[in-house]
């Protein structure tokens, strides 16, 4: 990595004007930034610590909507006894992060910004597209770890967990942007990883995540994930549900996928079959085939088809509780 | 001569690490805590081509970092710069130089700055790539395969027709990288006076000799220490590139050096497991005896060679591995690539050769319709591993948990399998031994052998202990130092055949001197103090050696092992292994399990996780980190239970390595039966699992 300063920010303004002027990076966890910095992915003189901004750290238990301030730990998430009652797939979704080390420094923000994990793009010798190279390696090479869907050209996927069970919760996600609060949409969040390869997300420089607002509306929800090892590893997909069940009957359905697609992979039309439907073995898997159906599988990760099929089935059956 | 003791007190039970305070408080000393004054970090330059000619290189701008103390040329690159042939680069990772300097920052900094000007060359990293007649060739003046040179032995293809079945399978197995949780590394202060080296090394000996000779110092000028170290399994023997880059940087910067190799490092030029590629067909006659055996096989080590590590690091395997086949016919051929040599690596090539002979085994047992436990007890010619096999069974309850392949019902099934190993081991006759006992009743035991992490320390204190009557905290154990009495390298499964004679004898020696010297006729225990006493001012040395009779050689063991697998996410759980295994004499039970258990779970990720992925669009290692590089963790652990057979009449023999032979052969047995179709490609990750169920088709490149 290259010798860098690093500075306490203690206002958003202050923040905001020490990364424009400096060539600066906000730093809270710093577990994505760090292995960004040691190979010379990023490179900025100044990182500039948020940890101490105000009002950033707080789980806030509203009665409609939740709101999980950016500097909420996972291993919070993961721990309070009030989100694994209203919010479990959120809860689990934080459980499966990283090594527990990790998720006692991961903060809410840092998940969901973190940027590709895609082992071309984190190579320090590869010039990749995501990059700013000519080519997708992993279009062309390894990509047991990649996307079925893109809009573009590069297939890394999204991996955050947070984000896969945000999607399905239906959260917002607040950005300060210019000094002004942006909210945004799970969709809206990764659109711009969606279009543009060298986009991890739709967030410019000097926008900062603030906080996510979780609406309480659904009463059920459910996150499940599939790893080559048991722990301390990357989903090879995961899927988050939720849903408001009355009577066995769903309303406000919604299912995300992750680690297909640089986006939480969402298909409304999917949504909108499941809404007044009870969870049945063929109304799930109608559901699987619907979200699935556009999926385009490269050599290595057709694996990722009837595995994420599988994952839809028993993260939807998990509703029922 | 000495002889074992009858009705030991500590032999063959469980004794503690002696040094556990030690490591668990942070106060045993690895080579990178080595602190002599004024010492300097230490980094490399490597090769980010897979094939490259080096047109120039300078230093000047890096040796302007402030901080900077010295910049050298990696060994082979000045050789290569002496000899004025060309200076070709061949692996990605490849060392072109080093740095030291007074902060990491600037170390990273002059790595940064060392301008470089080269001519890419094309490169080939892939084995099936590589074995093609365009391939660019990665030495020039030498082909990229090596010649066929069949082995036979009786008729083959006549065999073949007299067998009642026969199975064909093609069994691969990948590169496994060497990650001990230390990396390589040393501390290196070279002074007029001479070198001294903090190691981590399986062999101070070896690095001793080898730092003497590369730099052209005399031995008597030359002292290797390695107090503690973080685990070596073949990849840690000589000074290896990087030991004599830091050496050189140290009489350049006229400070200590202290170079670790990065994980990043670690995972391009430190050594690997190579990979096979092995056919197999095996036929068996009606009664279910082995009759005609044939493997065409091929691998890669990398640019071939070792890398400062132990022999033995090809990719032709023994085969039919344990079994006895009448009529055989094997070919190897070693595949040259550009990527990081191979080195011995625990076990070399045991695992590959357990994988695929055992995988055949149960393919042609299921053809044949017999029990695949009958089948072994009908064909392995080891008396020894048949009664392993018998108790094996029966602790695991074979029979009853034995279902035909596929038969598991629901989708997450469940399967079994087995497999058998063997190793030579044997110890080391040269190695030396030296005990003071001090008038105040304290003794110190020293012998030139270093502890890997595997408890050399405690066996020392538990056999001092016992021949001496006192307990083994009472025994102070000097390692790890060439100013000891010789002790071998550590590798093949010698370490404790070797040194439990040598303090055996020593210790006795001492135990009479002390008798005849003091008039204590029994010094032992009670009396130990008292005798010493009797010494007065003047300690007593007493030297001793291995002696015959007392270790051997050849173990064996076998494993069953319980999975489930998802047949919907092609995820698989391993429940349970049963490991049973022979040593000989044991000495400490509980260090003599650990191997084991780490045996099984460097197997276990062998067969599920490991495997170095090579780009061949760039060249370069993809995951040279542990979080694309799959290792297993505790929750990855399944239930171990361990059986060990004592024989003390055989004397010692080693088990590091022939615990972790059979793993993935078991596993992957036991995979095959839970499916009714064999993953016959190891690691086996979901993919493959969904692959061979049929539900993905098979990618064009492996």
């Amino acid at each position: 990595m290259k010798a860098f300063q690093y500075a306490t920010a203690h206002s958003f303004d202050s923040a905001r004007q020490l990364v424009a002027d400096n060539n600066g990076a906000y730093i809270a966890g710093g577990n994505d930034l760090l292995g960004l910095l040691k190979e010379y992915l990023a490179s900025p003189d100044l990182l500039v610590n948020i940890k101490a901004l105000p009002g950033l750290n707080k789980i806030d238990r509203g009665s409609n909507t939740w709101t999980f301030g950016a500097l909420v730990t996972v291993a919070e998430i993961e721990n309070d006894p009030h989100v694994a009652k209203t919010f479990p797939g959120l809860q689990q979704a934080a459980a499966e992060v990283g090594s527990q080390q990790i998720r006692n420094v991961a903060s809410v923000g840092g998940n969901l910004a973190q940027h590709s994990r895609c082992w071309y793009f984190r190579h320090r010798d590869t010039h990749c597209l995501k990059k700013g190279g000519d080519l997708c390696y992993a279009r062309h090479g390894e990509n047991r770890y990649h996307s079925l869907f893109t809009g573009n050209t590069c297939i890394s996927p999204v991996v955050s967990n947070l984000a896969t069970a945000f999607a399905a919760l239906d959260a917002k996600v607040v950005v300060l942007r210019d000094g002004k609060e942006t909210p945004m949409t799970i969709a809206e969040l990764y659109q711009g990883a969606w279009e543009n390869p060298q986009a991890h997300n739709s967030l410019k420089p000097g926008d900062m995540i603030v906080r996510v607002e979780v609406p309480t509306i659904r009463n059920v929800s459910a996150y499940i994930q599939a790893s080559d090892k048991h722990a301390f590893d990357w989903a090879l997909v995961s899927c988050a549900a939720a849903a408001t069940i009355v009577d066995g009957e769903l309303s406000q359905p919604r299912v995300a996928l992750g680690c297909i697609s640089p986006v939480p992979y969402q298909v409304e039309a999917a949504n909108e079959f499941l809404q007044g439907k009870r969870l049945d073995d063929e109304t799930v898997a109608k559901a699987a085939d619907m979200i699935l159906k556009d999926a385009q599988p490269h050599e290595h990760n057709g694996y990722k088809v009837p595995m994420a099929h599988a994952l839809i089935r028993r993260t939807l059956l998990k509703l029922k509780g | 001569m000495p002889s074992w003791p009858a009705n030991p007190k500590y032999i063959s039970h469980e004794t503690r690490r002696i040094d556990a305070p030690a490591k668990v408080t942070g106060s045993a000393r690895y080579a990178s805590d080595a602190n002599p004054g004024g010492w300097l970090y230490g980094m490399i330059l490597r090769s980010k081509w897979p094939a490259a000619k080096i047109n120039s290189i300078s230093f000047e701008k890096a040796r302007q970092i402030p901080g900077i103390k010295a910049v050298v040329l990696a060994p082979a690159i000045e050789e290569r710069q002496k000899n004025s042939s060309d200076l070709t680069l061949r692996y990605y990772g490849e060392e072109i130089a080093g740095v030291a300097g007074s902060t990491k920052q600037a170390c990273l900094d002059a790595l940064k700055a060392i301008e470089i000007d080269v001519t890419e060359l094309p490169f080939v990293v892939l084995e099936d790539d590589a074995k093609a007649d365009d391939a660019p060739k990665v030495w020039a003046d030498q082909p990229n395969t090596s010649p066929a040179k069949p082995k036979e032995s009786g008729d083959v293809d006549k065999a073949f027709s007299d067998c009642a079945a026969v199975i064909e399978g093609f069994y691969t197995t990948s590169v496994q990288i060497h990650h001990p949780m230390e990396t390589h590394g040393n501390t290196v202060s070279w002074t007029p006076d001479g070198i001294t080296c903090w190691a981590s090394t399986q062999g101070i000996t070896s690095v001793h000799d080898g730092l003497a000779s590369a730099l052209k110092v005399d031995q008597s000028k030359v002292r290797v220490i390695t107090e503690y170290m973080g685990g070596g399994f073949g990849a840690k023997f000589g000074p290896g590139p990087h030991g004599i880059i830091a050496a050189k940087l140290s009489r350049e910067a006229n400070a200590p050096v202290r170079l670790m190799l990065t994980r990043f490092d670690q995972a391009l030029a430190a050594g690997n497991r190579p990979s096979t590629f092995q056919k197999i067909k095996m036929g068996a006659k009606e009664d279910g005896t082995l009759h005609a055996f044939q493997l065409e096989n091929y691998g890669t080590s990398g640019i071939g060679g070792t890398s400062g590590g132990g022999g033995g690091a090809g990719s032709d395997v023994p085969a039919p591995y344990i079994y006895k086949v009448p009529n055989t016919r094997v070919n190897h051929t070693a595949i040259t690539t550009n990527a990081g040599p191979a080195t011995a690596f625990r076990a070399p090539r045991n695992p590959p050769a357990s994988f695929a002979m055992e995988s055949a085994m149960d393919d042609l047992a299921v053809k044949m319709n017999i029990d695949p436990v009958e089948f072994r007890l009908k064909n392995d010619p080891s008396e020894i591993r048949q009664r392993e096999y018998k108790i094996g069974a029966e602790k695991f309850g074979w029979k009853a948990k034995y279902k035909k392949p596929g038969s598991s019902p629901g989708v997450v099934k469940t399967g079994i399998g087995c497999a058998g190993s063997t190793w030579g081991g044997g110890g080391n006759r040269r190695t030396r031994g030296e005990a003071q006992v001090n008038p105040d009743g304290t003794i110190e035991v020293r012998l030139g052998v270093q502890d890997l992490g595997t408890g050399t320390r405690t066996v020392i204190a538990v056999i001092a202990a016992e021949v001496l009557g006192l307990t083994p905290e009472q025994i102070t154990v000097r390692i790890g130092d060439t100013n000891l009495p010789f002790g071998p390298g550590s590798g093949g499964s010698t370490t404790c055949a070797s040194i439990s004679p040598t303090v055996l004898d020593t210790c006795t020696k001492a135990l009479q001197q002390l008798q005849t010297q003091t008039g204590v006729p029994d010094a032992r225990g009670e009396n130990w103090f008292k005798a010493c006493k009797k010494l007065g001012v003047t300690p007593l040395v007493v030297q001793g050696q291995w002696q015959e009779g007392l270790s051997s050689s050849g173990a064996g063991g076998v494993q069953f092992a319980e999975v489930d697998v998802d047949t919907e996410t092609g995820l698989v759980t391993v429940k349970k292994i049963v490991a049973v295994h022979d040593c000989g004499l044991m000495i400490d039970t509980l260090t003599l399990e650990s191997q084991i258990n780490g045996g099984i779970i460097m197997g276990m990720g062998y067969a599920l996780y490991e495997e170095r992925v090579m780009d061949d669009l760039s060249g370069v290692v993809l995951n040279p980190n542990f979080e694309t590089y799959k290792l297993s963790t505790i929750s990855d652990v399944p239930d171990i239970e361990v059986v060990l057979l004592n024989m003390p009449e055989r004397g010692v023999i080693g088990i590091g390595e022939p615990a972790t032979i059979p793993t993935a052969a078991a596993i992957a047995n036991a995979i095959a039966n839970a499916l009714g179709v064999r993953v016959s490609s190891i690691p086996i990750t979901p993919a493959k699992v969904l692959t061979a169920l049929g539900k993905v088709p098979a990618p064009a490149k492996a």
